[in-house]
């Protein structure tokens, strides 16, 4: 037993309890800010450590408010704001660190702590992965146990004494949890304008495409999108998903021209096939789709370069259906101004090339020789990789097409292009994604970053446009297979799966692509619609918000209810033995007869006086008592002992 | 004026009751439980953390809402349950003297769970702390100092918990009329009883001898050191040695009128003193007070006898 102080002083291991958790919540966050931020926490955090273990004075007040304006100057100059995403989290944690360094007293401490759960949802702005989740669920756990210990006054509580009950907390919180998570009802949209930065970071295509852009962004291994057909999965190589077209071109760099919306007349000579896109958010307008689009979601429209867009950019997930035609025939009646910009180009920028498109022109008779002399030219001696030479900055298309020679599908696209441009075709890059990779266990086919790809379009009077990609004229392969097939696997992982023999890897990573869907689907991405959609699959078509709190309260007292009962069942004394049972009747036979044992008054005191009270009970109570003190305190009593000495004290008559 | 109103609606809703009889278990009833300043302040961490998870539709956002949320009414149901059922008796409350600290005991039983941080306070005194483990009796005690003499009453205790996480405070209250003695604070200077105050018995004058302790007298040399009065000379007075008289009949007077001081509190001060003195000797005395007589006697259960009639002496009533 000890006395605590009026104020209490924060205990040392508390302290490092709460400086470790916060270390913990934090560290993702260092790992994707400026590595200041990362410098400027850990040492303040370790300063309040040394000030705890040392038992060393807090700074002055003077100090903790110079390192508060530096920091937040830091802030401003890093990011030139202190609002947003990335440079709101950065202010957020070094004020944590510096409200840790001066924390003195409980209050302080609590405070700290909720800065810790808010700090848990920050780490949320950047990713809702399985793993993250199950990270910062060890955070929330560490964050509990924290305020166990700090309320555990008068003794030092054990690791297993501050862990234990938080996760009993936590695993108790879990079927409430579930039911909030389920039946709270969510808004549409966001309450405050979100920061401009808010999905900053997120890979994609983008509205320009010069050599390197998309070998760059081939190496990311992170999702793009995932798609479910109905019905089969058209060939391999029919799977071009169709994203920003670029039309406008300086010589090095092409980019997304100012195609209007309207009209993209197209005939079509099959079934539409039709599938649903789960896509990753991109901040961008575009919606890929496989060539040519059928029928667009709500909100979405085309535009005459059969582009798709979404009213507003891609900022969460989204999940749309789509259909297309796969064999159509498009564009034969394009527009006199649209194949003028499929023409335009700088004749100043990479002369060899445009001097050899118009060497192949002369000598061609008609657009189908030229081409398949352009087919040759890139069949010959080029090399498709992934890490081509750097290019010279002015002629960069000539550079690659008579000196280097090695490239990836941009230079082949760009290149090509051009090519047709000076020969007088029209022409225009096509950027989007080719293939994907199928997951036996949905069925669901994968495309990634890595599957990023660019072709051509060009126009030809008795076809329209036409999708020519001369990267399958130099890797086939790239095409038919996928891109880990005509490299070899990109990333660590696709390494892995391809040395492993068994496939048991391949296997694995194609469950844990499956998990991952549908926590996308059904946790992350759990919204307005979805939740409509679980109560319609329930029975429960209309649900509005009465119901639902109708149902919220319910579960509320249900679980409550069973928390309690469960809890007070464990406290629960136990059984008491067979012999204390008969002796507090034997007692309470003899205080109805008058003689009440004190609380205090041992059997064999309590006897005595009953002897000298009523000495013809003596017999009777002297063999009872005799009994229970044997049974109780001397060597025990086996069942049968215990039923006499039952079956005795139901034959004592006191009176 | 809003205190002043906080309060009596408080007196009024928790209103004394008259003292239980022990024991008093913590039935649910008995119990309240209400958010603590540090709930209040968890509850609007809470409620930004879900309009945040709201306006960037942040799924797993709203999943760390909902698990602190219900988190924190488990946790509430943990505290309630913490305190629920535990079993209260009056623990010991053993007399001081004035001047010293006087301890209220209260004994606190589990029927199986360990119950952590179990607070005890009277008023808005300082809170002791236990931990209450099952199939043992928990002590704790009080403190309070006592400054006079009398009977000092611990009052109406609060016994409260906020474990495991401090977002709720329960509590209950239980009055157990617990009493310390305190006895008058001796007086040092007062040293032995005045040879006035002993009384010889009818056979005649005490003869030395070593029967049985007579009085102390100042030590001379050559005097046998078992006779010295060590626990005098260890509470720093001088060498005295022991004298004993070879009749048991020697009777020692503590008496009122004898005990010159100024003033009640005084004269009773002396009288502990000397209370103290003739039963460390192991002399027979009686004590004689305006209106109380108590007759000669030795021993714990006399002194203590002797000291509470010092206690608890009333001027006004003799």
């Amino acid at each position: 037993m000890t006395r605590a102080p009026a104020s209490p002083h924060l205990d040392v291991r508390n302290v490092m309890w709460l400086l470790a958790a916060m270390v913990i919540v934090v560290a993702p966050h260092l790992v994707r800010l400026p590595y200041w931020v990362a410098v400027f926490f850990l040492v303040v955090v370790s300063w309040r450590g040394w000030i705890a273990w040392a038992a060393m004075h807090h700074p002055s007040r003077w100090i903790t408010a110079l390192l508060t304006i530096a920091a937040a100057a830091a802030t401003w100059f890093q990011y030139g704001r202190i609002f947003g995403r990335e440079a709101g989290v950065t202010l957020l944690i070094v004020m944590s660190s510096l409200k840790l360094l001066e924390m003195r007293t409980q209050r302080e401490v609590t405070l700290s702590i909720h800065l810790g759960f808010f700090l848990v949802l920050t780490n949320f702005l950047f990713s809702q992965t399985i793993p993250l989740g199950l990270y910062m669920l060890v955070c929330v756990w560490i964050f509990v146990a924290t305020l166990v210990g700090f309320n555990r006054v008068g003794s030092t509580p054990t690791l297993a004494q501050r862990l234990r009950p938080a996760a009993a907390l936590l695993a108790q919180s879990l079927p409430l949890m579930v039911a909030f998570f389920i039946l709270f009802p969510r808004a549409t949209g966001p309450l405050w304008a979100l920061p401009q930065d808010m999905r900053a970071g997120s890979t994609g295509l983008s509205e320009t495409m010069a050599p390197g852009n998309i070998s760059n962004l081939i190496k990311s291994d992170a999702l793009a999108f995932r798609v479910q057909f109905e019905g089969d999965r058209p060939a391999y190589s029919k799977l071009y998903w169709r994203g920003p077209v670029m039309t406008e071109f300086d010589g090095v760099t092409w980019s997304v021209g100012r195609s209007g919306a309207g009209s993209a007349a197209y005939s079509r000579r099959d079934q539409r096939k039709t599938y649903t896109v789960t896509l990753e958010p991109h901040n961008k307008t575009w919606l890929f789709a496989l060539d040519v689009p059928a029928v667009l979601p709500s909100g979405a429209y085309m535009l005459n370069d059969l582009e798709v867009r979404d009213s507003r950019p891609v900022t969460e997930r989204k999940r749309y259906e789509m259909s297309s035609y796969l064999d159509y025939r498009y564009g034969d009646r394009a527009t006199p101004g649209n194949l003028q910009a499929a023409l335009r180009f700088d004749p100043s920028r990479n002369p060899r090339a445009v001097a050899l498109a118009r060497q192949w022109k002369a000598e061609s008779a008609d657009t189908r020789a030229l081409l398949a002399k352009a087919f040759q030219f890139y069949n010959r001696d080029f090399t498709y990789t992934l890490d081509p030479p750097p290019l010279d900055r002015f002629n960069p298309y000539d550079d690659f097409l008579f000196e280097t020679k090695k490239g990836f599908c941009e230079h082949y696209a760009g290149s090509f292009a051009l090519i047709m441009r000076a020969a007088g075709i029209p022409s225009r890059v096509v950027t989007g994604y080719q293939g994907g990779e199928v997951n036996p266990i949905n069925n669901e086919l994968t495309v990634r970053q890595a599957d990023a790809h660019a072709w051509v379009e060009i126009w030809l009077a008795d076809e329209g446009w036409l999708r020519v990609d001369p990267t399958g004229a130099v890797s086939p392969l790239r095409v038919e297979s996928g891109v880990n097939a005509a490299l070899g696997p990109i990333g660590v992982m696709s390494s892995l799966i391809a040395a492993d023999p068994l496939g048991v890897l391949g296997r694995v990573r194609n469950a844990w692509q499956a998990m991952n869907s549908q926590w996308d689907q059904w946790v992350v991405g759990y919204d307005t619609s979805k939740q409509r959609q679980f109560f319609t699959s329930l029975g429960f078509p209309s649900v509005d918000w009465r119901t639902l709190g109708f149902w919220l309260l319910a579960a509320t007292f249900v679980v409550g209810g069973a928390i309690t009962l469960g809890l007070l069942v464990r406290d629960r004394p136990p059984r008491r033995e067979a012999a204390v049972v008969a002796w507090n009747r034997f007692c309470g036979k003899l205080a109805r007869a008058g003689l009440v044992r004190a609380p205090s008054e041992g059997p064999i005191d309590f006897l005595s006086r009953v002897e000298r009270a009523r000495p013809a009970l003596a017999e009777n109570a002297g063999d009872i008592t005799r009994r229970y003190v044997e049974a109780r305190y001397g060597s025990g009593a086996t069942k049968q002992e215990l039923r006499e000495l039952a079956r005795r004290v139901r034959e004592f008559r006191p009176a | 004026m809003i205190a002043n109103l906080r309060q009596s609606i408080s007196d009024w809703i928790f209103r004394a009751k008259a003292p239980e009889s022990p024991p008093v278990t913590l039935v649910q009833r008995r119990i309240f439980i209400l958010p603590t300043k540090q709930g209040y302040a968890f509850a609007f961490t809470m409620l930004i953390l879900l309009l945040s998870s709201i306006n960037y539709a942040l799924s797993l956002g709203f999943i760390l809402s909902f698990t602190l949320v219900s988190m924190a009414g488990v946790a509430m149901l943990h505290t309630w349950r913490n305190l629920a059922h535990l079993k209260l008796r009056p623990g010991r409350c053993d007399p001081v003297f004035a001047g010293e600290i006087a301890h209220f005991g209260v004994t606190v039983e589990t029927p199986a769970l360990t119950r952590f941080s179990i607070a005890v306070r009277r008023g808005r005194d300082e809170a002791v702390y236990a931990d209450v483990a099952p199939h043992e009796i928990t002590a704790i005690a009080l403190p309070e100092a006592a400054t006079r003499r009398g009977i000092a009453r611990c009052g109406r205790l609060e016994i409260f918990t906020r474990y495991p996480v401090g977002l709720f405070h329960a509590w209950s209250y239980v009055d157990f009329d617990l009493k310390v003695v305190v006895y008058p604070r001796p007086d040092p200077a007062a040293g032995s009883p005045p040879e006035r105050s002993r009384r010889t018995s009818e056979e005649g004058i005490p003869v030395a001898g070593d029967e049985e302790f007579h009085m102390l007298r100042a030590y001379r040399p050559g005097d046998a050191p078992k006779l010295i009065a060590w626990k005098a000379l260890a509470r720093e007075q001088e060498l005295l040695t022991k004298e004993f008289s070879a009749t048991a009949s020697s009777e020692l007077w503590l008496d009122w009128e004898e005990a010159y001081a100024p003033g009640i509190e005084a004269r009773l001060s002396v009288l502990a003193q000397w209370v103290i003195q003739a039963e460390r000797f192991g002399q027979s005395y009686g004590l004689r007070l305006p209106g109380v007589e108590i007759a000669p006697g030795r021993g714990e259960p006399h002194r203590a006898r002797c000291l509470e009639a010092l206690a608890l002496f009333d001027p006004l009533a003799s």
